[in-house]
């Protein structure tokens, strides 16, 4: 097991050990690329001097908002197409795979003309983004639910309600997380693309921000930062998933995904599903007062004055 | 297995949109002002066309979004083929790595990207290119893991070689999972066209739709979200129309979406 782990972060560790050496052996220009350790440093600067969390809750706060919204219209627009009335699904289906097509970039410049610069015009983008995935997994996951199943919870003189409820959810519950955790890693990514393209906090923002003032290392400390969080986030979702729905007999997943996260003996609780729901619902509260100091204090901000969140504004001078 | 009559429906409801989309601006149900009518996109659109704007920009968007497509072609599809099919330790030792890279956002390296690369065609290209790569390797080497044991047994004791068992064996075999891949590159391909137009550059759709807003174009803008629209859309018709033609041996499933996600490691 040790020489399989040794062997499977080998070629990350060559990596970092390349990136350490290059510049300290002056093979690139320190100047452009900072050794690793200094990017480590400059990490832990920005965890210490409290910058960065607060760039880590404005981005998760949108993030789960966002996806909150998307799992809210996306699973029952999905109930609805594909079980409620699967012939208006059918008729719906191309065009909605057309408007999945839709750039989420392309639409920013209107989201922004409908609600301002605000939150709530990146949410909407993040909302967007994953509303797709849930709401096509979740038509298809209640298509092929086990007619078995169905038919004996109708023999049974089940409603029409109860049998969406307690059969066919339930059924295609591990699909539908699928598409929220695809949904989710998607809107990450664009997440913080999108920061970089108008925002005044988040990771995304913190970058962009460091590469305006040629704070060269913090560049590379965000970006390092984004790349491990959102990879940990991957991780962690698809653990989750394993957990979750380890009562599956058919896993919908290849084999490669079990291999790598071998299912542990971990099975989430009542316990642990009452934490991980307030968990959420402090994400969502606690961040949300955060992200409105946040915005408050950007708007009030003088260009060239210093503010406690941002080091140095966009325009302002040196740090 | 699709009957006249769904077909019939499907063009139905998109024409119910296209009338609705017209209909609601124009009633004052919602603002002109942000959702201009169909007609009025459609407008914009003939201008575009009528000065040349239109073919100049999807001309350039193409280009890019094709080159960084070709890149994920030559340079992923041989990576996903030596590390799936010949070196597995080597893949063991570089997957944790390659999973680092696919999580790095090229538009938050696009800074760094420019130091190297300046702010020109190249780094444009090669912010499309780096995303389009990861998926087509991941999903070439799941395609080649998951090929069928006993078809390359059966192959084997028909006494096949090497090469003439990767050609008519394996790479039919991890076929379906490869354009799986190639469809997923093509549509980040056009969804980063668009930011990395976005952050800086003078032309290409992105641009026009950044330049658009600047001038409070709303028609414009729209006009260009629906080029890129058809742009997607129609590449991913066009990669599966080939795959198709390629992989006659693989039934076509009607829940390509599930497919398409499921099969490729790196969304895991």
């Amino acid at each position: 097991m040790l020489a399989y782990l040794l062997l499977r972060w080998s070629g990350v560790g060559v990596f970092v050990l390349l990136w350490e050496m290059a510049p300290r052996l002056g093979w690139i220009d320190p100047y452009f690329v900072p050794a690793f350790s200094d990017v480590v440093r400059e990490i832990v600067h920005l965890l210490l001097d409290d910058y960065l969390g607060i760039h880590i809750v404005v981005s998760v706060w949108r993030a789960v908002v966002g996806l909150s919204i998307a799992c809210l219209v996306g699973v029952p627009l999905g109930l609805a197409l594909g079980r409620l009335y699967p012939r208006l699904g059918d008729a719906l289906g191309p065009l909605l795979r057309v408007l999945s097509q839709v750039n989420p970039f392309s639409l920013l410049p209107v989201f922004v003309l409908f609600f301002g610069i605000g939150e709530v015009a990146k949410l909407s983008v993040v909302g967007w983004v994953s509303l797709w995935p849930v709401l096509f997994y979740t038509m298809t996951a209640t298509r092929n639910v086990d007619p078995v199943q169905e038919k004996s919870a109708a023999s049974m003189g089940i409603s029409l309600p109860e049998l969406l409820l307690k059969v066919i959810l339930p059924a295609a519950l591990p699909t539908i997380f699928v598409g929220i955790r695809i949904g989710a890693t998607i809107t990450f990514y664009i997440l913080v693309a999108s920061e970089m393209l108008g925002a005044s906090a988040g990771l995304g923002f913190l970058v962009h921000n460091a590469a305006m003032n040629y704070q060269i290392p913090r560049i590379y400390a965000g970006a390092t930062f984004i790349v491990i969080f959102g990879y940990l986030l991957n991780r962690f979702l698809i653990r989750l998933e394993g957990a979750l729905f380890a009562w599956r007999e058919d896993t919908a997943l290849p084999s490669a995904a079990s291999a790598l996260a071998p299912v542990s003996g971990w099975r989430p609780g009542r316990g642990t599903a009452w934490t991980g729901a307030a968990a959420l619902v402090a994400i969502v509260v606690f961040g949300g007062i955060e992200v409105r100091n946040v915005n408050r204090e950007a708007a009030s901000v003088a260009p060239g004055a210093h503010s406690r969140h941002f080091g140095t504004p966009v325009d302002g001078g040196g740090n | 297995m699709k009957t006249d009559r769904s077909l019939l429906l499907q063009v139905l409801a998109a024409l119910v949109f296209l009338a609705l989309w017209e209909i609601l601006p124009r009633a004052g149900i919602v603002d002109p002002l942000f959702i201009p009518p169909f007609s009025g996109v459609a407008g914009a659109l003939r201008d575009l066309y009528a000065s040349g704007e239109l073919a100049t920009h999807t001309r350039i968007s193409l280009i890019r979004a094709g080159v960084g497509l070709l890149a994920a072609v030559l340079v992923g599809l041989p990576l996903g083929l030596l590390l799936g099919g010949w070196f597995p330790r080597l893949q063991t030792a570089t997957e944790p790595l390659m999973e680092l890279f696919a999580q790095a956002n090229p538009v938050i390296l696009a800074h760094i990207i420019i130091f190297f690369l300046g702010i020109g065609e190249v780094a444009k290209t090669f912010i499309i290119a780096w995303l389009c790569i990861w998926p087509v390797v991941f999903s070439t080497i799941t395609g080649i893991r998951t090929v069928d044991a006993s078809l390359l047994k059966a192959a084997r004791s028909l006494g096949l070689g090497r090469w003439s068992l990767f050609t008519s064996v394996v790479l039919p075999g991890a076929a379906p999972s490869i354009f799986t891949g190639l469809r997923l590159s093509a549509g980040y391909a056009f969804i980063m066209l668009v930011a990395s137009e976005m952050m800086g550059g003078s032309n290409g759709i992105g641009w026009l739709i950044v330049q658009s807003q600047e001038s409070y174009h709303v028609t414009r803008i729209f006009a260009g979200a629906t080029v890129i629209t058809l742009l997607a859309v129609l590449a991913d018709l066009l990669l599966k129309l080939i795959e198709r033609l390629l992989v006659v041996w693989e039934v076509e499933e009607n829940q390509d979406y599930l497919k398409l996600k499921k099969q490729v490691p790196e969304e895991r």
